[in-house]
């Protein structure tokens, strides 16, 4: 499993703020591995469905204490 | 003053008096239920006249939230339209001085790079340089997964219609959100920046 590449922070930011950040992460850096913190219910459904547009697949999903923790990758 | 169709008897009648030659070019009509605005559009569409589907103004509200707007010289015809649709609005009305505009069902939002366009309960979001729908999100449908995975990734030449995809409300919704977005973020011709 490789090390995350970068880690997105969109706690506290409302819809659709956190797939564009993401968006455009995955943009700029192409391939790897990011993470991203969201407390906005909608996100981590858009945000994966936005990654899998990009051809990145969501690796995994986990909650805690209302953040959602995601983690997207590319190889 | 005798209105076109008389108002429903859920709407009061205005208590301004109209002003000459002050928007009397449009008129609203009011309907019972959303869906009923839905195929009012498609019929009067259909029918060759220019409509928008828009928010009542305030003194004519019936419990739906969204009106009508068509062009008041083609009244006889709209009547018809509706009526081989089996269609009845429970309230017209110009749109004159002394009542509130109807108001836009949309909201746009300019993210930088992308724009969001919201038209009642639903958003849509489009990357302004490709044309890339990049995010949907609202509504509460069952058909909002469904038709968000089919658009999302799309160019708005490329993706399907909502409408021709969904049935609900939201996809309804999500139409009018897409049909603007594809008004504001217009095809530029090849070989122009």
């Amino acid at each position: 499993m490789s090390a995350i590449t970068k880690t997105i922070d969109a706690r506290g930011l409302a819809c659709p703020q956190p797939v564009l950040i993401a968006t455009d992460e995955m943009d700029a850096i192409g391939c790897g591995r990011i993470e991203v913190l969201t407390d906005c219910g909608a996100s981590p459904e858009n945000v994966g469905r936005a990654a899998k547009a990009k051809g990145w697949r969501l690796v995994s999903s986990s909650e805690d204490k209302g953040t959602v923790r995601l983690v997207l990758e590319k190889e | 003053m005798r209105l076109p169709f008389g108002w429903g008897d859920k709407a009061p009648r205005s208590t301004q008096k109209p002003v000459a030659g002050a928007g009397h070019d449009k008129g609203v009509m009011a309907f019972a239920h959303t869906a009923e605005v839905i195929r009012a559009e498609a019929a009067l569409r259909g029918g060759g006249l220019e409509v928008r589907v828009m928010g009542p103004p305030p003194e004519m509200r019936t419990g739906c939230d969204m009106v009508v707007e068509f062009e008041l010289m083609r009244e006889p015809q709209a009547r018809r339209l509706l009526a081989q649709a089996n269609l009845a609005p429970v309230a017209v009305a110009p749109v004159r001085a002394g009542m509130l505009e109807p108001v836009s069902l949309f909201q746009t939002k300019d993210f930088g790079p992308w724009l969001m366009v919201r038209a009642a309960n639903m958003k849509l979001t489009v990357d302004k340089a490709s044309r890339v729908i990049v995010n949907i999100s609202g509504g509460g449908c069952p058909d909002v997964p469904a038709l968000a995975e089919l658009l999302v990734g799309q160019t708005l030449d490329a993706a399907p219609a909502p409408l021709s995809r969904g049935q609900t409300l939201c996809a309804y919704a999500l139409e009018l959100a897409f049909r603007e977005a594809q008004r504001q973020l217009p095809e530029r011709p090849r070989g122009r920046p």
